[in-house]
């Protein structure tokens, strides 16, 4: 591992931002740490970069200990999401300041420079000044600054949540590219999962202070390891449902009985578990009377809200049992107001205990 | 046009510049009865402007050198007992020049302890040259601490710390990334400190009233001559500070004097 994260706890003074928070980023890896704001993202990437001392738990770099070492004895580069551009430094003064710390002399200091301009196709920008530079422009310089001294790894801090959607998508394939023409290992930190679902080889999701889930962004979004990953990795509806037998596992939800073949749950007979279940999972009949070959579950209800999102609508159905689902549609939605049945498939269910934060019934929604 | 709404705060931002300016330009219509170049070529004009020119610069560099410092931990550090070291610093600014004079006097005059020892060694710290310096910079140097410590509170940290992930220490960083950042406000300090130190004239009357700098030689002037009598080494005192500061604006690009 080039980074690695042992047991990392931090507490500011009594309030506790990080709690034993252990991951590791491969050479050459893309991991993305994905968490919503305040969940003690921005202080791991501070400890990283050494600008915050851990209150336990070790950081180690291509395996030797820097959790105490200061930030310029650490071969880690820094990208925030405001410009840390210097103004009173050109373009090209920018991205060699961090060349000239480690010693490159001023000759193949300024070939260094030019390539990583041109890397960022910013060659032309080389004389300007940050300030004439526009937030696109500086956050491309910014990228070149930071990997042009050939970092062990590269933190990426939010560095698009400042920019508006269209530039953010434009700079998010800018940075995949770099990424791969440097070959740099990167720690991408992000509150926006279709940012780190898109980039990553990896995903750390961490909530409230510790990780709720590490793994490949396809195998997380389709079997999540905790509710809490199920509602963040792209948009989950929660059902709640009763256990009726253990073996296989047959649960009632929303009024209908389930039966996951093939499979057995911990939860004891009358226990309640939560269901989780995609919008785009989900499938809509009018009227309802489904045929054989149509959903496993069936649950009636009445449309309560429709909202066009343009390249679909959100169809929101209040169920008889008065829990809420959201239901995905592209072609024409029922009106509000309208009998409809939500349909299923049991096999795209993942079945949480419920108070629990651990998924039970280990992958049988797989099976 | 926002002329309209902004009538009232013009208004009363009209009069005391009035105000400010009334002053300057009866005292200035005495001009033509006083003798300007005679009045400045007697040599008590030339011994006061020599001192005042001899003091100040100092002052104001001790006031920088140890300033500076100081502003960049109190912007950028939080510690117990801070409060009360920010307390400290503005102390000079409330409490009255004269009495500040006095106090100083307590803490080094002839006949204490500090002040015994350092008459011995042939460098007395009231009544010379050194004594002015120490008034001036007693009432002079929180102004460039005040701003300075502003101008490195504007300096996003985390420019900072992008340096040193970089590959530069603190040092370094301090020299290479807050300090020309924080700039306009540093100069902004100094000139202010100059402004103020060479025209101290409170405390250095208590430490020092002899040898004369150019504020105490304008008391002695006007005692002895009246207002007529003040009129060389006032507006000689006003030019050098002008002086002083439009150089500063010119050579270290300072948009106003208080830059943000």
């Amino acid at each position: 591992m080039m980074l690695e994260l042992e047991s990392l706890t931090h507490r500011y003074g009594t309030e506790s931002a990080v709690d034993d928070v252990s991951f590791g980023v491969a050479e050459g890896e893309l991991v993305a740490l994905l968490g919503p704001s305040g969940c003690g993202k921005t202080t791991v990437v501070q400890a990283v970069a050494g600008h915050v001392r851990p209150t336990a738990g070790r950081v180690t770099l291509r395996g030797a200990d820097v959790t105490d070492a200061p930030p310029e004895s650490r071969q880690v580069s820094v990208v925030f999401q405001q410009s840390t551009l210097y103004p009173h430094m050109t373009v090209s003064e920018n991205v060699a300041y961090g060349l000239r710390a480690r010693g490159v002399e001023s000759g193949p200091r300024a070939d260094v420079v030019s390539e990583y301009l041109e890397l960022v196709d910013l060659s032309e920008q080389r004389d300007a000044y940050p300030a004439e530079l526009s937030g696109g422009q500086r956050q491309r310089v910014e990228l070149a600054r930071a990997v042009a001294p050939e970092p062990d790894v590269l933190l990426l801090d939010e560095p698009l949540s400042a920019l508006d959607r269209s530039l953010r998508e434009r700079l998010r394939g800018e940075i995949a590219r770099i990424q791969q023409e440097t070959g740099v290992t990167t720690l991408f930190v992000t509150h926006d999962q279709a940012e780190a679902m898109a980039l990553a080889d990896r995903l750390v999701v961490m909530d409230d202070g510790s990780v709720a889930g590490v793994g490949e962004p396809r195998t997380l979004y389709e079997s999540p390891s905790t509710p809490f990953v199920a509602s963040f990795l792209g948009r989950s509806n929660e059902l709640s449902a009763t256990v009726v037998r253990q073996e296989p596992l047959t649960f009632t939800v929303g009024g209908q009985e389930v039966v996951l073949p093939d499979s057995r749950a911990d939860g004891s007979i009358g226990s309640a578990v939560s269901c989780h279940v995609r919008p785009d999972d989900l499938t809509l009949d009018a009227g309802g009377g489904l045929g054989s070959d149509g959903p496993s579950v069936s649950l009636p209800g009445t449309v309560a809200r429709v909202a066009d999102m343009g390249c679909r609508y959100d169809v929101t159905v209040r169920l008889e049992t008065e829990e809420e689902v959201i239901v995905e549609r592209t072609e024409t939605p029922p009106a509000t107001g309208e009998s409809v049945s939500v349909g299923l498939l049991a096999e795209n269910l993942t079945i949480f205990g419920a108070g629990q934060r651990d998924r039970i019934g280990v992958d049988v929604a797989r099976l | 046009m926002r002329a309209p709404e902004l009538l009232v705060p013009a208004a009363l931002g009209g009069l005391i510049l009035v105000y400010f300016a009334l002053p300057f330009v009866t005292f200035l219509s005495r001009t033509g009865t006083a003798t300007v170049v005679a009045g400045l070529s007697t040599p008590e004009a030339q011994v006061a402007i020599r001192n005042s020119l001899l003091t100040a610069p100092v002052s104001t560099a001790i006031a920088t050198i140890l300033g500076v410092p100081l502003a960049y931990v109190l912007a950028r550090t939080s510690f117990p007992g801070k409060r009360l070291v920010e307390a400290l610093v503005i102390l000079p600014l409330i409490v009255p020049p004269v009495v500040g004079g006095a106090m100083i006097i307590t803490a080094v005059g002839r006949f204490t302890p500090i002040g015994s020892a350092a008459t011995a060694a042939g460098i007395p710290l009231t009544d010379s040259l050194i004594g002015i310096v120490l008034a001036q910079t007693f009432v002079a140097a929180p102004f460039v601490i005040i701003t300075a410590r502003a101008g490195f509170g504007a300096v996003d940290e985390r420019l900072e710390q992008a340096s040193r992930s970089l590959g530069y220490g603190p040092l370094e960083t301090f020299w290479n990334v807050s300090l020309p950042l924080a700039r306009g406000a540093i100069l902004a300090g100094i000139s202010l400190t100059f402004a103020r130190a060479i025209g101290e004239f409170g405390a250095t009357m208590m430490v020092a009233y002899n040898p004369r700098t150019m504020p105490t030689r304008i008391w002695v002037d006007f005692i002895t001559g009246g207002i007529d009598a003040t009129v060389p080494l006032a507006l000689a005192l006003f030019a050098i500070t002008l002086v002083v500061l439009a150089a500063v604006q010119r050579f270290g690009r300072v948009p106003t004097v208080i830059d943000r």
